[in-house]
């Protein structure tokens, strides 16, 4: 039944946060950033589900359940993040987040 | 013979959603506009959904469409909208960092992988549980003292989530002081007189 190599979970996962942390590292505009760390999530949600399958009998429940908080906490950091991209947004008019550099000075 | 199809088909459905998933995070990368990005994330959490069900936990794909799929780029979306005056098409894609800070995320996933390449090679263990609702609830809502107390965390959850909700409609007002509808203060002045 179960013909999924592991190793290549892993590796999509690890290929994902990869990938994630690229977004959030170039892309300049504010709503981009805010997705790849979404994506970030998305691929240490994969790699619990993919590790959870290695273990024996019950304890591989304990795998799947931690993704279910991590969407939940993922919910409340999209919830927040958007509040606060919407009340930085309303004095500058921009969302390029090389705009957003008071604390600079 | 019938297991060695299931096999193979189990395969290939992992390589499409694994694939689907890479190009449609390639996509968010090179996205112009963060609405096209907002589609290719829910693609790849589309796909990633699938890959949940594939490895046995379908009641973590159901909640991956719902939740994330569904609520959370509902208001992504929602809000990329009601911004869209802040015209966005004048921020550049990339900028000179940009190449810099590409060296770091790559370096990051191919220590990652090369750890994993020279790790004990792992087995799917064949007696794991299949994530459906029934395993998942019994273990969630295990109250006996012995048992691993997720149902606190799942309370913990609800007061977080509220949390944030307060804390979302207290930044996004306008003024701090203004009035929730402009006809309350109308009606404490009628009562007051």
């Amino acid at each position: 039944m179960h013909s999924i190599d592991p190793f290549h979970v892993q590796l999509l996962s690890a290929l994902l946060f990869g990938l994630g942390l690229v977004v959030v590292l170039t892309r300049r505009n504010i709503f981009l950033v805010l997705m790849g760390v979404e994506v970030m999530l998305n691929a240490v949600n994969l790699s619990f589900v993919g590790f959870s399958q290695q273990l024996p009998g019950a304890q591989s429940l304990w795998g799947q359940l931690t993704p279910l908080f991590t969407i939940a906490i993922a919910a409340a950091e999209a919830c927040v993040g958007l509040a606060m991209v919407i009340c930085i947004t309303r004095g500058k008019d921009t969302v390029d987040s090389d705009q957003f550099a008071e604390m600079k000075e | 013979m019938f297991h060695s199809l299931d096999h193979l088909l189990g395969s290939a459905y992992f390589t499409l959603f694994a694939l689907a998933s890479l190009l449609c995070g390639g996509g968010l990368l090179l996205s112009k506009h963060p609405i096209n990005g907002a589609i290719y994330l829910i693609g790849v959490m589309l796909s990633l959904s699938g890959i949940y069900a594939l490895l046995g936990s379908p009641f973590l794909g159901v909640i991956q469409v719902l939740v994330y799929a569904g609520a959370i780029m509902m208001l992504v979306v929602f809000v990329i909208m009601v911004l869209n005056q802040a015209r966005d098409h004048r921020v550049p894609r990339f900028d000179g960092f940009s190449i810099v800070g590409a060296i770091f995320p790559i370096a990051l996933a191919a220590m990652v992988v090369k750890t994993l390449a020279f790790a004990d090679a792992s087995t799917i263990d064949p007696a794991a549980v299949r994530g459906e609702i029934a395993p998942v609830a019994a273990t969630m809502f295990d109250l006996t003292p012995a048992g691993p107390g997720y149902y606190l965390l799942f309370e913990l959850i609800g007061v977080l989530l509220l949390v944030a909700v307060v804390a979302a409609v207290m930044l996004a007002k306008r003024h701090l002081d203004s009035p929730a509808a402009p006809a309350a203060p109308a009606e404490g002045d009628h009562a007051q007189h």
